[in-house]
């Protein structure tokens, strides 16, 4: 499908592989992000009660989110347990460095109205906030809960892959501060070709539960033709937030929900003057 | 930015005499290669980091046992984001729905022959069309910037498609009846003939835009929506114009007053039955329209539907056909406030996002 983009000779797909099995939780991702596209705090989402992950998700002023998944019951923990538990008993935390997946079919990519959103010559698609007028389309239209509108800004805006860096030669600024390299960056196909083999030497280990979240599926299963950002997961993908299955909304439904509109609408002018010329006849 | 910097490139070396000149070229930057940020620096030349170049089914079988079957017990969200739309969108449909409708009345009454209520028809379309750039200019995160949305023609985009369709029919529609008041009747019928052409995309759009969004409640009934759609623009249309037309004078007995009543029964049941029947298909993700305010609404709509209904069927003789009409705008308004609302808290239902993602691949 034609779409507004970057070409230039040279440049390649590039993505982010995020690797679940070696993300500590450090944030260093979150605040390197905040720092490099001088990014506001996010301070309604402060103090959530019951949860150590204090940003809660991915919004206009947080382009990586460190999500925590912290399976014991936030009310009812018993102390007690906890401190009589090993020391290294911590196997059930799980923490997962979120952000734009960089979709192949981009549901926001397809909504935007006003061409504010492109895709860039290294695949990525990145928001123009010069020409953002803040209509609020792609929100809804992006189903893993990316893109959002800042309500002190008016206007959208989302991961880049620090278009800027790329544009530079350097890798996004995420990627240069995670020090277990959970966040990995390098030409899309390459980092196919590591996750996957990251996932077998992870089944050979024994954890059969690992997974890749949007790269080498077949084409029936894929995610949105693809994530340009994946990851790789080691629980069901709701457990992240992600939704199992996922495609650009508007390529799934608009054509159908056209046909019938425009067949509704020929069908209620129709009716109209039908009426109107029975009754003239009468 | 209350302090602005200079941030072009500059040039030279500190203790040379052209040092930081601003030239306006373009500083070479860049470096190339991406050197050490090439996928990974810890693990580049760690061999046990990732195993041997394994078969792509055991891959592609490890994602699909975590991502099909039941959904689980655990889903933490958000999933996905709520739509930040306030109470300018279903304001701006209920306008806009009722522009269509009257458009489709216009051409009636000139296919019948009745000109003078075409006129009327062409007026109605263009009072109700006149609020709703101004509706959707304030909905928008940066008003000033309203211009951008016909900065690019983007077929796939329903709201690119949709600011060019009411681009299109407010010119064609002011045109009309510019003709009207100079009494070329000719290219006012021809103007008013093409609105109807674009008012029923105009009618039917708001649908698909709602449709082709990720949102459960929405994106489920992608199919019902647009008839339901335009089911309210023509009943409100043609209840606007008969109370237009009536307040111009038009006896009870006139043939276009009584079509255009008979268009207001079929419409408004039209959209009731699709209604009801979309209710039951959607069944438990139906829960955005039946519960709280959204589905207050919407019981309430449906109510004054009937009473409508109702009142033009069985009371024909004692209550004038005004308190129907008047109740049919009443039901549209609350159905598009009702369908908007109903949004909200369905993209926050984290359960129902994750179902309907599950079993995505069985179809809708």
């Amino acid at each position: 499908m034609k779409e507004v983009a970057i070409v230039r000779p040279g440049a390649e797909r590039m993505g982010f592989f995020t690797d679940t099995t070696t993300c500590i939780g450090c944030k260093a991702c979150e605040v390197a992000c905040k720092q490099w596209n001088d990014l506001p705090s996010d301070p309604d989402t402060y103090g959530r009660g019951g949860s150590y992950d204090y940003t809660g998700s991915l919004s206009a002023a947080t382009w990586r989110h460190v999500r925590f998944i912290e399976p014991a019951a936030h009310d009812d923990i018993d102390l007690v347990a906890v401190a009589e538990r090993p020391v290294n008993d911590f196997g059930d935390w799980v923490f997962m460095s979120d952000v734009c997946k960089h979709c192949t079919n981009a549901g926001c990519l397809d909504a935007c109205p006003t061409g504010a959103l492109i895709r860039s010559e290294f695949g990525t698609v990145v928001l123009q906030p010069d020409v953002c007028n803040g209509c609020g389309y792609c929100i809804p239209s992006c189903p893993f809960g990316v893109v959002d509108r800042d309500p002190n800004d008016g206007r959208a805006a989302k991961c880049t892959l620090c278009y800027d860096r790329l544009e530079d030669g350097l890798e996004p600024a995420c990627a240069k501060a995670c020090p277990t390299d959970s966040i990995q960056f390098g030409p899309y196909d390459e980092l196919r070709e590591v996750a996957a083999r990251r996932v077998a030497a992870l089944h050979e280990r024994g954890v059969s539960g690992a997974y890749l979240y949007g790269a080498g599926d077949a084409p029936e299963d894929d995610l949105a033709g693809g994530l340009g950002a994946f990851f790789l997961l080691t629980e069901p993908p709701e457990s992240y937030g992600l939704p199992a299955q996922a495609d650009s909304p508007i390529q799934e439904n608009v054509i159908p929900a056209t046909l019938t509109a425009m067949g509704a609408g020929l069908l209620a002018a129709a009716g109209v003057a039908a009426s109107f010329l029975w009754e003239r006849r009468r | 930015m209350s302090v602005w910097r200079d941030t072009t490139p500059a040039v030279g070396n500190p203790g040379q005499p052209e040092f930081a000149e601003r030239t306006g070229e373009k500083v070479d930057l860049h470096i190339g290669v991406w050197k050490d940020g090439r996928w990974s620096y810890l693990f580049g030349d760690d061999t046990s980091y990732g195993g041997a170049m394994p078969d792509i089914e055991a891959i592609r079988s490890a994602a699909r046992a975590a991502r099909e079957g039941p959904l689980p017990e655990a889903v933490s969200g958000p999933v996905m984001k709520a739509p930040v739309w306030t109470w300018e969108v279903p304001l701006y449909f209920w306008f806009g729905g009722i522009a269509a409708g009257s458009s489709f009345v216009a051409l009636a009454c000139d296919l019948a022959g009745d000109e003078e209520s075409a006129a009327v028809a062409r007026k109605v379309a263009l009072g109700a069309l006149a609020p709703s750039p101004v509706l959707l200019i304030l909905d928008l995160g940066r008003p000033g910037r309203f211009v951008n949305m016909l900065r690019i023609f983007k077929p796939r985009s329903p709201m690119s498609m949709g600011a060019w369709a009411l681009t299109a029919f407010g010119n064609l529609a002011a045109a009309a009846v510019g003709a009207d008041l100079l009494g070329r009747r000719r290219a006012a019928r021809a103007m008013g003939a093409a609105n109807a052409v674009v008012g029923g995309y105009l009618g039917s759009y708001t649908g698909v835009l709602l449709a082709s969004t990720a949102v459960p409640v929405w994106a489920r009934s992608r199919l019902f929506l647009g008839p339901i759609f335009v089911s309210t623009a023509t009943a409100t249309g043609a209840a606007a114009c008969r109370l237009a037309l009536s307040a111009g004078g038009m006896p009870a007995g006139h043939p276009t007053r009584r079509a255009l009543g008979r268009v207001e029964l079929g419409a408004m049941t039209a959209e009731l039955l699709l209604s009801v029947i979309n209710e039951r298909r959607l069944g438990p993700l139906a829960g955005g329209l039946g519960r709280g305010r959204p589905g207050k609404l919407f019981k309430a709509a449906k109510w004054s539907v009937r009473a409508g209904l109702a009142l033009q069927v069985l009371g024909r003789r004692r209550a004038p056909d005004h308190v129907s009409s008047l109740l049919y705008l009443a039901a549209g308004l609350m159905f598009r406030y009702a369908w908007v609302t109903a949004g909200p808290p369905s993209a926050r239902d984290d359960r129902a996002v994750a179902e309907m993602a599950r079993s995505r691949r069985h179809g809708h």
